[in-house]
């Protein structure tokens, strides 16, 4: 009972005379935005799409990132800063298909490329997935009942080591990915094609997404995976097997990042040890940013950031500029933290969590 | 030495550390078909400990743990649950950020005939209508009373063969206390041993057969009920008296 009346009264402080002014400020943002966009749009609607269609391509891929730092979050409350080079290693499994198995090259016809993106596609999830969960295995399961800080060093030392094994394998430089995606149009928006190169990607995040959120709604294996992240102990006393649960939720994410690499090395056509860290980066904060354990939170936060920077980057009347994209999208994301602590969509729970 | 039916579950010496700090200085105990055998002590005794040692959630040093002639001292602890030992823990530990009904579905998680769940939710509803009430609810924003009804139905929905319940009758209102012991009774009647760990010594002592009463981690009295309520130390100790 006492903290239901603790609850209220944090609520309604929350709700001060501030929150008025915040609101208006926020509301003049806002329209300021959605002003800025318009105009854009009017003077030059093909660009605008052109644009967009950016967007979202980047958000997708960053999308099918970001999930797998909010799934592992989520359950064991860990930042897995090795997420980043999981995906970076994702991308070069599927470049090795694309040249040395498949020995494509640029402009493929279809049954040759589809078979390519198929296989590709299935290597680098299963094989991101296992090494996903063999670096929880190794690298943070013996850590479980040590300080927080504990596991949060090895994380960031394994990123170091899957960069160099990359390193080590690849070598420092960019590895080509020849153009194998079809540039031909989808359909035509304001004069802008939308070509299948940026479809595709979109085609096969979409299914991907839908197929997690069925997992983990729907199945026993993805209730398991929601008591254990929301007590351990409890989901223990339910006969969950926990250590299995964690590793299988390791899997997925790391089999979301492999697909994740396909599609931006068949996207962006080049990938290189550290890629995996700037786009790390990137999906963390949109994970962040959607509130961090929340998938359709990372997904929300994942195009967001995809908007922003092709916005921001892309737009010709009075945007500022690619110099500009990280300090904006923190900025953003510093604001919502602020305002909003548990991100765009994170709960507000009772416990505080 | 058994009279009343087989040993269902046997604690030998069992010792357990967090840390350095030993809790449990060896306890040895029994509970046996049909049984509600209840477990006193004055706070830190390690009550809790002792059922945290026997669902694995805490790994004794040393000792054995038997339940229904198989050891169990170092299974993990979802093995033990599917062995039929379930618990309603202290301090409750429901999924807050699932709903009633998702909590007592979770309880069932490890069984697969429906028709028996079924049977069993509707059970627990006629146990705690309240729960009916507030069955999609989230269980964090349960009062602490309605917490405790889910956490207790939960434990009951996994069908145990021997149910703990630590503190049961904690934060609830008499008349749910009373409702509480009266569930107790009738799930023992219905075959299941009940192993009870209560601060309520008085009516813990009457539904149960046997007591054993804890002071610091080591067992001080063995005996029956009737004949623990009438022990000059408990009464002095447990139950109030002067
Ligand atoms: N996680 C832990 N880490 C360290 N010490 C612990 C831990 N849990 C319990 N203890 C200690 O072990 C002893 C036994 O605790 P336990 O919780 O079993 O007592 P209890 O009999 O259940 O008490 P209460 O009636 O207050 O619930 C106490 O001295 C306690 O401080
Ligand atoms: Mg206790």
């Amino acid at each position: 009972m006492a903290t239901h009346a603790e609850t209220d009264t944090r609520i309604r402080l929350r709700r001060s005379p501030t929150s008025y002014l915040t609101t208006a400020a926020a509301t003049i943002l806002l329209g300021l935005l959605v002003a800025w966009l318009v105009v854009n749009l009017v003077k030059s609607p093909s660009y605008f799409f052109t644009i967009s269609f950016i967007g979202l391509t980047n958000g997708a891929v960053y999308a099918l990132v970001a999930l797998g730092y909010t799934l592992v979050y989520g359950i064991l409350e860990l930042i897995n800063f090795a997420h980043g080079d999981v995906f970076m290693l994702g991308g070069m499994f599927s470049a090795t298909m694309i040249i040395s198995v498949f020995n494509l090259s640029a402009h493929p016809s279809t049954g040759p490329m589809i078979a390519a993106i198929v296989v590709s596609l299935a290597v680098a999830m299963a094989a991101c997935g296992v090494i996903n969960a063999t670096i929880e295995r190794v690298a943070y399961r013996p850590l479980r009942g040590a300080p927080r800080l504990a596991p949060l060093i090895t994380a960031i030392g394994m990123s170091f080591i899957l960069q160099d094994v990359a390193i080590a394998w690849k070598g420092p430089s960019y590895i080509a990915v020849p153009q194998i995606l079809p540039t031909g149009r989808v359909f035509t928006i304001g004069g802008t094609h939308y070509k299948w190169d940026k479809f595709i990607v979109v085609v096969i995040t979409v299914p991907v997404l839908i197929a997690l959120m069925w997992l983990v709604q729907k199945t026993r294996q993805g209730k398991a995976m929601r008591a254990t992240a929301q007590d351990r102990d409890a989901a223990a006393m339910m006969g969950i097997n926990v250590d299995r649960t964690i590793s299988f939720t390791f899997l997925i994410a790391g089999a979301l990042a492999g697909a994740a690499g396909l599609l931006y090395a068949l996207y962006f056509g080049q990938v290189r040890y550290d890629t995996g860290f700037q786009l790390g980066l990137i999906a963390f904060t949109a994970a962040v940013l959607g509130g961090i354990g929340n998938l359709p939170g990372a997904v929300l936060g994942a195009l967001c950031i995809g908007f922003i920077q092709a916005f921001n980057e892309g737009l010709r009347w009075h945007s500022p500029g690619s110099d500009w994209t990280q300090s904006i999208v923190f900025s953003i994301l510093i604001l919502i933290l602020v305002f909003r602590p548990e991100g765009l969509l994170g709960e507000r729970t009772p416990e505080g969590a | 030495m058994s009279t009343n039916g087989g040993v269902v579950l046997a604690l030998e010496d069992v010792r357990t550390s967090y840390g350095s700090i030993e809790a449990l200085k060896g306890i040895s105990l029994e509970v046996r078909e049909g049984e509600i055998v209840t477990l006193l002590g004055s706070n830190g005794a390690g009550k809790s400990t002792t059922l945290r040692s026997i669902n694995g959630l805490v790994r004794p040093r040393s000792g054995r743990i038997v339940f229904r002639g198989k050891e169990i001292t170092n299974a993990p602890a979802h093995e033990i649950v599917r062995d039929g030992i379930a618990q309603s823990p202290e301090g409750r530990k429901l999924f807050p950020r699932m709903t009633v009904l998702e909590n007592l579905e979770m309880g069932a998680f490890q069984r697969s005939d429906r028709g028996g769940m079924a049977e069993d939710m509707e059970r627990v509803f006629t146990l705690f209508p309240r729960l009916a009430e507030r069955k999609n609810q989230k269980a964090g924003t349960l009062s602490g009373g309605e917490q405790q009804m889910c956490a207790i139905g939960r434990a009951l929905m996994a069908r145990p063969k021997l149910l703990m319940l630590d503190e049961p009758s904690m934060g609830l209102a008499p008349i749910f206390v009373e409702r509480i012991f009266e569930t107790i009774v009738e799930v023992n009647q219905q075959g299941t041993p009940i192993l009870l760990v209560e601060q309520n010594a008085l009516m813990a002592l009457d539904v149960a057969n046997r007591g054993y009463v804890l002071e610091t981690g080591k067992i001080a009295l063995a005996d029956d009920a009737a004949r623990l309520r009438e022990n000059e130390d408990v009464r002095k100790a447990y139950l109030g008296e002067t």
